[in-house]
């Protein structure tokens, strides 16, 4: 609800918009453009968690589950040549959508730390299902045999296709979630976040809007599981658990959920970070599992939580007005 | 306009739901309990038109919970509650207040990560349509609504004369002027009844008597007003209606000169003469 | 196997896994009721309390030496814990707290793997006798230290909690922090002996169930330690302290129903379902307790 400055505003997009698309032509390393794909996958995630966590209040930790029902349930129709992928994208996210709303109808009714519980429980025996219906899922060694992308003639192979796909769907998401949190709905989901008695009062239905929040992200999330399901070509139960959920933690709580663009920041500085840390400490460490990335990340998460509450970007934030400040004294003295 | 007192009974108003007379508010033998404590027994109250209605007794009387019962924040254990002659009886408190019903807080309850405009829009939000898919692609609809909402908060801000500070953060506004955007907040809805819980607590002399230029406002543009308070020349000198409250009953109600005179609002306040 | 032997053969290694689950779901509840923190690290308690007894074991300290070493260490690791994670938070929320605990989970996690490897890892039991065979099914002893490490925790904390000066000095600072501290409580320190307990009563579990392996007809579900068996462990725990109603006796309950269901489940249908199970319980029984009976108007989806 800003006072119109669509100039102002739209700078910075279209400095970001530039970057994203030139970004390949100029880097031309594999390496790079598949980094950023998973950037924009998982940016697309933790979007989705930000705004539930930030704006709305609501500690759903469901997300890997979303992302998993969105990679297998495409990946299951388009491996038995039921539906062709593109549109089993779509069918994925308006499945994952029913999915969300029957689930999210009654645990949403759920408080804070009970929420989390609940959701967290709900990423657990989604794991549990998708590894034990073997017939269907493949069962913990994996689901095969999923088909290539395709929109018309054109199959979607290179990591460049996909880098521009998912950067496609990722800004879209970011778009469309900024211009919510700018809207009568935003600033409902905030109300109700600062004080739920009040926000009723003034006519906000609260659990309405917390489903609407809460299936919107879960949809996302599918959308992201589904593309990265097509870019593997291959799903197993194990890519959708905790690992993945201290994960995308991480890059929300890094990157600060005060804005929408502190947990695409934290997506960013997480997985450059990995990639660096594999770099260099791969050669010390045998073992260069998750679980050893997980104690860097953890110290780091601690250190986040303790010296910087709001994240990188609410730590920057602070120091731009900071700076601000130091400025205009610094003026207001000499004149 | 805020608070035009147009009829704008968006849901409700079906006539076969049409109950007790036409009264604009109508309680019977409300109920409440918690655990062992009776918070309200048997409170009955009509309210035939607008006006100014005081509700007051001593700490613990029952008040907020009046309140809280009637807006559909609890659900009363006995007793039925009308609005504009629709059975409102627990109904959700969104609903209550799409009805037309609005409230503020004792602690004013404001949205502290908002500014002050941004409060006072959220308190339109029943005025407004759109969903969420027209809010997040930004649609013409949503952006001329967007505009709408902003004006009217604008002009409720003006109502209870705080639009200068607008663009303020709301953790910046003293008490006094939190109590005011509690109340522009709570005229977003374009209510026909206002419920104001102890409005004056805490505000210094010329405060009161800006609140109490509000309130006759209010009653000027239709509107019945509630109020819920402690401070005993204020409620006097601004009501023509007083009820007592003592251990959620209702032991009084009428003029102020006549519950000034009661003698059993007077045990209830002093205590009982030995 | 006849149907009663294999029956009692599930009730027993119900009842085992039901002890531990017991025993982690106490830890929950006591650093939850006495300091608001959920703390996710519980489950690293108990495998730090499995692996470093093998780690000591397996230097050639002696069971006990070991037994004791390894509580002791996973003390003062919860201690530090306290100090240096929890304590120094500015803008404590239960989230917080939620967060930060998951984050030293996965790095005490990572750390035991680093230095120790992913290998799961036992001990040789504690009481070594011949399983005893009852009506056909088998009773290992180390099931029996198990459930009796239970009883003895159980009336310990019981005893403690409601006759010793400091139990219910702890009980008063649940029940409200401020009006503790007013009354010249010293709340802080509390803080850091339930973490303290905890994490010796967490070490204790892990310690238990280290020596118990596999046998042709046990199937009890957590057996041998590993590094990465807190989070189940955790979760468990998280689950019979929510259904127990963060109360000793009720936890105790839960835990030893919990493990019943789930020895039950495992034995007669599938062993893949049963975490499934547990976390299903949890979730709706933590669905059906938001829902208000007085309401008669009453929508569950809006």
């Amino acid at each position: 609800m800003k006072e119109d400055g669509r100039f102002k505003t739209n700078i910075p997009w279209l400095i970001f918009l530039t970057a994203i698309i030139v970004l390949p032509i100029i880097v031309r390393s594999n390496y790079i453009v598949s980094v950023m794909f998973f950037v924009a996958i998982y940016g697309m995630l933790s979007i989705g968690m930000g705004l539930l966590m930030g704006q709305a209040g609501l500690f759903s930790l469901a997300h890997p589950t979303w992302f998993g029902l969105g990679a297998y349930i495409p990946g299951i129709l388009s491996a038995r040549g039921i539906i062709p992928p593109l549109p089993g994208i779509f069918v994925g996210a308006i499945c994952v959508a029913l999915i969300a709303y029957i689930v999210g109808a009654p645990v949403l009714r759920l408080r804070g730390f009970y929420l989390a519980c609940a959701t967290f429980a709900i990423i657990l025996i989604a794991q549990v299902v998708a590894a034990q219906l073997t017939n269907l899922t493949g069962g913990p060694e994996g689901l095969v045999g999923i088909p290539a992308l395709s929109l018309g003639g054109f199959v979607f192979k290179t990591d460049l296709h996909f880098y521009y796909l998912s950067w496609a769907f990722c800004l879209g998401c970011y778009w469309f979630c900024s211009n919510l949190i700018n809207s009568r709905i935003g600033c409902a989901m905030k109300s109700f976040h600062d004080s739920e008695v009040a926000s009723q009062s003034i006519g906000v239905n609260v659990a309405k809007y917390k489903l609407q929040i809460f299936i919107l992200t879960a949809v996302m999330a599918s959308f992201a599981g589904s593309i990265f399901c097509f870019y593997l070509r291959f799903a197993v139960p194990d890519s959708f658990g905790f690992p993945l959920l201290v994960e995308l933690l991480m890059m929300i709580i890094i990157g600060g959920v005060g804005h929408l663009r502190g947990p695409l920041t934290g997506t960013f500085v997480v997985l450059w970070l990995t990639e660096l840390i594999h770099g260099y400490l791969g050669k010390i460490f045998p073992v260069m599992t998750n679980e050893v990335d997980a104690i860097f990340f953890g110290i780091l998460i601690i250190i986040v939580l303790i010296f910087m509450p709001r994240g990188l970007t609410g730590w920057i934030d602070q120091l731009i007005n900071l700076g601000r400040k130091l400025y205009d004294r610094f003026r207001g003295s000499t004149t | 306009m805020i608070a035009s007192g147009d009829p704008r009974h968006k849901s409700g108003q079906s006539s076969s739901k049409v109950g007790v007379g036409s009264s604009l508010f109508e309680v019977i033998q409300l109920e409440k309990s918690f655990g062992g404590i009776r918070a309200l027994c048997g409170v009955s109250l009509r309210l035939e038109k607008e006006g100014i209605v005081s509700i007051i007794g001593p700490n613990g009387a029952g008040k907020t919970t009046f309140i809280n019962v009637t807006t559909g924040m609890y659900f009363p254990d006995e007793g039925d509650v009308y609005f504009q002659g629709q059975n409102i009886t627990g109904l959700p408190a969104h609903m209550v207040a799409h009805l037309g019903i609005s409230r503020t807080f004792q602690l004013e309850e404001l949205f502290s990560s908002m500014t002050v405009l941004e409060n006072a829009m959220v308190g339109c939000h029943t005025g407004s349509r759109t969903g969420m898919f027209a809010a997040g692609f930004r649609l013409r609809s949503a952006r001329e609504e967007e505009n709408r909402t902003r004006g009217e908060a604008l002009e409720n801000l003006r109502m209870v004369g705080l639009e200068h500070r607008a663009a303020d953060d709301v953790n910046s506004l003293p008490l006094g002027e939190r109590k005011m955007l509690g109340i522009a907040r709570s005229l977003g809805v374009k209510p026909n009844l206002i419920m104001l819980d102890e409005p004056a607590s805490g505000l210094a002399a010329h405060e009161i008597a800006k609140l109490g230029d509000l309130v006759q406002k209010l009653v000027e543009n239709r509107l019945a007003v509630i109020i819920v308070e402690h401070n005993m020349p204020f409620v006097m000198s601004i009501s023509k209606r007083v009820i007592v409250l003592d251990y959620g009953r209702k032991i009084a109600d009428g003029s102020p000169d006549d519950v000034r005179a009661d003698p059993g609002v007077i045990k209830a306040y002093l205590g009982e003469e030995d | 196997m006849t149907l009663l032997s294999q029956i009692i053969q599930y009730a027993i290694s119900g009842i085992t896994s039901g002890s531990i689950y017991a025993i982690v779901g106490i830890c929950w509840s006591t650093v939850f009721l006495i300091s608001g923190v959920m703390n996710f690290a519980t489950g690293e308690f108990v495998m730090l309390g499995g692996m470093l007894t093998w780690v000591f074991f397996d230097a050639g300290l002696g069971l006990a030496y070991a037994v004791i070493l390894a509580i002791t260490c996973t003390v003062l690791i919860a201690i530090l814990l306290e100090r240096i994670v929890i304590r120094p938070v500015r803008y404590p929320t239960e989230m917080t707290y939620m967060l930060i605990t998951i984050a030293s989970a996965s790095v005490i996690k990572g750390i035991i793997l680093i230095t120790c490897g992913s290998e799961t890892r036992t001990v040789k039991p504690f009481i070594e006798i011949e399983p005893i065979n009852i009506l056909g099914a088998t009773l290992i002893p180390q099931a029996i230290v198990v459930t009796g490490v239970l009883v003895i925790v159980t009336l310990g904390l019981l005893w403690f909690f409601n006759y010793t000066l400091f139990g219910k000095a702890l009980r008063a600072s649940s029940i409200n922090q401020i009006a503790a501290s007013l009354i010249g409580v010293d709340v802080s320190k509390f803080r850091l002996f339930c973490f303290g307990l905890a994490g010796a009563l967490g070490a204790l579990a892990g310690i238990v169930i280290t020596p118990i392996a596999f046998t042709g007809y046990n199937i009890t579900p957590i057996a041998f330690t590993g590094y990465n068996i807190g989070l189940m462990a955790a979760l468990k725990g998280l689950v019979v302290a929510i259904v127990g109603g963060w109360s000793i006796g009720g936890t105790v309950l839960a835990g030893l129903a919990l493990g019943l269901v789930e020895g039950f489940v495992a034995g007669f249908i599938s062993t893949g379902w049963k975490d499934a199970l547990a976390l299903s319980i949890m979730v709706l029984f933590l669905i059906f307790q938001t829902i208000d009976f007085s309401r008669r108007r009453r929508k569950i989806f809006p």
